[in-house]
């Protein structure tokens, strides 16, 4: 009966519009930058689906040299099975911020990327071949981190390492884990992938609302959770001991990747250029700028009233800032924090900077609510 | 003014005024109830935000249900016209029992209807085509005292009145906001989203809106033009319903609005539900003049007046504090102030005690996104959290902890800045009607009301 009454409503006023307005055939709009539709095309089609075919295909090599590996475990084949690990987990980090449709509806980066992780889980996992991959204490028994304990915390060198995958008693054991939690992850990630290809990617052009459930909505909330809970918090916050419930004493132990120990800050600034290509459109393959938060935020005229700036100018200004810091850091972030934290901490505060910029700032302007209730306002 | 007391008018507007106040509020609270709102709101959080002064309204945990199930089986009784001195003061007590609990859910629309139940609570709108006036056809009546219906009237002119004042102002007739910043995200409805991609759209949504509510309650008021201000009532109230989520709140007004047309109208609209009854002649032609006893009649008007004096006050209050009004919200609620501001923050609360323990809080541990959001905002809220905060890490074995917060606010479209003094321990801190020292200057000037 509303629904009605609102359609008639709308028809009434579009009537007397188009009367005064004269222009009646051709009501198109004039000022494309502010088309959502195109935003979530550009996302959907030039960023999303090309990330994940791009991490699929990673993720297939590494399940190739797991194969090789768990066939015959030697040190050639171990060293070849971490680096395809490295690359998919780098590649990973370009694909993670997209926890939202299909990626939130399977909470993927729940099974590929919470750490650290969970020594004493996994090992009770490698002996009950039938244990429960699903369950919220399960999350940090497998993906990328499982796998980075796996293939670089057993033993001192990769000899060693080798020897607990052949002689060992457990050596069975802990390669057909190694099978099962590869295998799990592409399961997975095709879930994610298959809902992208399908109707998944209509659904999501076609919800150009900025209201609950809306794709832009949603991609806001996502992408700013991202950046705050996952990349500042978990990748630097966390370790360096800034934020959680007893601050001071810093976990070094508590960083990405902490066995491989020399990736953990490459991860972060991969993890973090991503969010940054994300915010200024940048196309997965070439490279090229498409509508994004930045052009949208652009059309909207979002900008300090003091000075003038454009608020996507700030933005990416602190964006450059936090890689020029990051840069600076020691690849093994764990070391970092054993050498000078102050320089993680350096770099927490910058982060925490730019949360606020994209939470606060940006999606005010966005006329976007970052913690969703479905409630009524006045 | 005495002759006025004892003039009478039909009961009809009033009687329709219920019907039609109490079935919208029953559906409103059936779909509060079916959205799952009542568990989201009131038995989810694990802390509420009670108003300064009603700390004694808490939150009944599952008893919650039996309250809004009074609350909604009084709202169709008081429709009906049953039991209505019951009804009418059951709604407006458990009403504003539920609105008392929690801040974060405070909308200047629930405050209205608060108070007009209140109102109603002394008016005879049970004595025309009331189920009571059926059973009781001594207390059966065709006509009230006039100040009966005009103090309605008066009530609903002041809130339109108040809520165009408060848009005399440089944020929204001279910067458009936050309308220019809210419009925009409407641009993809069908056949007129187009127009919300042109910053004049906001400018002529503002200045309308302003004269709109400036002019309506005159309009409305006067005979030649009533009928052209309640279409435009619809137009604007069906308008906000398709951009903004409020809610019921546009029916509720449009249905108010009602009352200002003259008996016959009434009387129209009651033959088509009396004729659905088939009771027409009973209901409809009593022939009774009701009158309120003289001494009741006086204690009435006083309240009346107390209430009308308060109400007048309520608005300006904010006068009495320094600083911005839109920045500190001191004085910002009970005004009619509705669609002003684009206002979104970011608090982080970091707790240390005397032994050197620090922590740093994840807000979504003790609020609910709903409550974490509002209290981001408002300094008043953020202190109640922090004193949540105190009382938590002090139970917990900390000793005298201090509540710091690094606060982040935006407020129209202007850069975020911090809100509160980071520097001060909110823990000592005691709330009262006082101006809060403790918030940063807004160092912007927002000119008139």
């Amino acid at each position: 009966m509303i629904g009605k009454s609102k359609h008639l409503f709308v028809f009434v006023l579009a009537l007397l519009l188009s009367a005064c307005g004269g222009d009646d055939d051709n009501p198109t709009p004039v000022d494309n930058t502010k088309d959502r539709e195109a935003i979530l095309t550009h996302w959907a089609d030039n960023i999303i689906k090309p990330s994940y075919t791009n991490f699929s295909s990673r993720l297939d090599l590494m399940i190739t040299r797991s194969e090789a590996f768990t066939a015959t475990p030697t040190v050639a084949t171990l060293q070849e099975f971490r680096n395809a690990w490295i690359d998919a987990y780098t590649e990973w980090q370009k694909a993670e911020l997209f926890e939202f449709g299909p990626a939130d509806k399977y909470t993927i980066r729940n099974f590929f990327n919470i750490y650290p992780a969970d020594v004493t889980g996994i090992t009770s996992n490698i002996s009950d071949p039938s244990a429960n991959l699903d369950l919220p204490s399960s999350y940090a028994r497998q993906g990328f981190p499982a796998l980075d304990y796996l293939l670089n915390g057993l033993g001192d060198d990769d000899a060693a390492i080798v020897e607990k995958y052949t002689t060992d008693a457990d050596a069975a054991k802990r390669l057909a884990y190694i099978e099962r939690i590869v295998l799990r992850m592409q399961t997975l990630i095709n879930n994610v992938i298959t809902e992208w290809n399908g109707a998944y990617r209509d659904t999501f052009i076609a919800s150009t609302g900025l209201d609950i459930g809306s794709s832009m909505g949603a991609v806001v909330n996502a992408y700013v959770l991202h950046y705050e809970r996952f990349i500042r918090s978990g990748k630097i916050g966390i370790p360096a001991g800034v934020i959680g419930t007893i601050v001071g004493s810093p976990f070094p132990e508590k960083v990405e990747a902490f066995y491989k120990k020399d990736i953990s800050r490459v991860l972060a600034q991969i993890a973090h250029q991503a969010a940054i290509d994300f915010f200024n459109g940048k196309s997965f393959n070439g490279g090229t700028e498409g509508p994004s938060f930045k052009s949208y935020l652009n059309a909207l005229d979002a900008k300090d009233a003091n000075t003038g700036t454009l608020l996507s100018t700030i933005i990416d200004n602190q964006f450059t800032t936090i890689n020029g810091k990051l840069a600076q850091l020691m690849p093994d972030l764990s070391q970092q924090i054993g050498t000078d934290n102050e320089a993680m901490v350096d770099v927490y505060t910058n982060m925490q900077t730019a949360v606020r910029y994209l939470k606060v700032d940006m999606s005010s302007a966005m006329s976007i609510t970052i913690t969703y209730t479905d409630n009524d306002g006045d | 003014m005495k002759n006025y007391l004892q003039k009478s008018t039909s009961a009809a507007p009033l009687a329709v005024f219920r019907i039609a106040l109490g079935l919208l509020l029953f559906v409103s609270l059936i779909r509060f109830w079916a959205r799952g709102w009542i568990h989201e709101l009131y038995i989810e959080p694990k802390y509420f935000f009670p108003f300064y002064g009603f700390e004694f309204v808490t939150a009944p945990g599952e008893y919650i249900y039996v309250l809004f199930a009074i609350c909604a089986l009084s709202a169709l009784m008081f429709s009906l016209g049953l039991f209505y001195r019951f009804s009418s003061i059951a709604l407006f007590l458990s009403f504003t029992y539920i609105e008392l609990i929690d801040k974060s859910t405070y909308l200047n629309h629930y405050y209205f209807i608060s108070m007009i139940c209140l109102l109603m609570t002394f008016l005879p709108a049970h004595v025309y085509f009331s189920a009571d006036a059926y059973r009781n056809k001594s207390l059966a009546a065709n006509t009230i005292p006039q100040w009966c219906i005009d103090s309605i009237k008066l009530f609903v002119c002041m809130i339109y009145f108040f809520a165009g004042l408060a848009k005399v102002n440089s944020e929204w007739l001279l910067e458009a906001q936050p309308l220019r910043i809210w419009l925009p995200s409407k641009n993809d409805l069908p056949i007129i989203g187009w127009i919300f991609n042109y910053t004049w759209v906001a400018y002529l949504f503002c200045w309308v809106g302003c004269l709109y509510d400036l002019s309506i309650p005159f309009l409305l008021l006067k005979r030649s033009t009533r009928l052209l201000a309640y279409c435009a009532v619809i137009s604007f109230h069906v308008l906000t319903a398709i951009l903004f989520p409020i809610g019921m709140f546009p029916y509720i007004m449009i249905a108010t609005a009602l009352i200002f047309f003259s008996a016959d109208v009434h009387k129209m609209i009651l033959v088509l539900i009396a004729s659905l009854f088939g009771k027409t002649k009973e209901l409809m032609f009593p022939n009774n003049n009701f009158k309120f006893k003289p001494v009741r009649q006086s204690l009435l008007i006083s309240i009346f007046s107390v209430f009308f004096i308060i109400q007048l006050l309520m608005p300006f209050r904010y006068m009495m504090y320094p600083d911005e009004l839109f920045w500190t919200e001191e004085g910002y609620r009970f005004s009619w102030r509705v669609m002003l501001m684009e206002k979104a923050g970011h608090a982080q609360f970091t707790i240390k005690d005397e032994k050197g323990k620090i922590a740093v809080v994840d807000n979504t541990e003790f609020l609910t996104p709903l409550q974490e959001k509002m209290m981001a905002t408002q300094p008043d809220m953020i202190l109640q959290y922090a004193h949540i905060l105190r009382d938590h890490f002090s139970n917990s074995g900390w000793s005298s902890p201090s509540v710091y917060v690094d606060s982040y606010v935006v407020l129209n479209g202007r850069l975020g800045k911090p809100l509160i003094d980071p520097l001060t321990d909110l823990a000592k801190q005691e709330d009262s009607f006082d101006h809060k020292a403790w918030i940063l200057p807004f160092k912007n000037e927002i000119k008139g009301f």
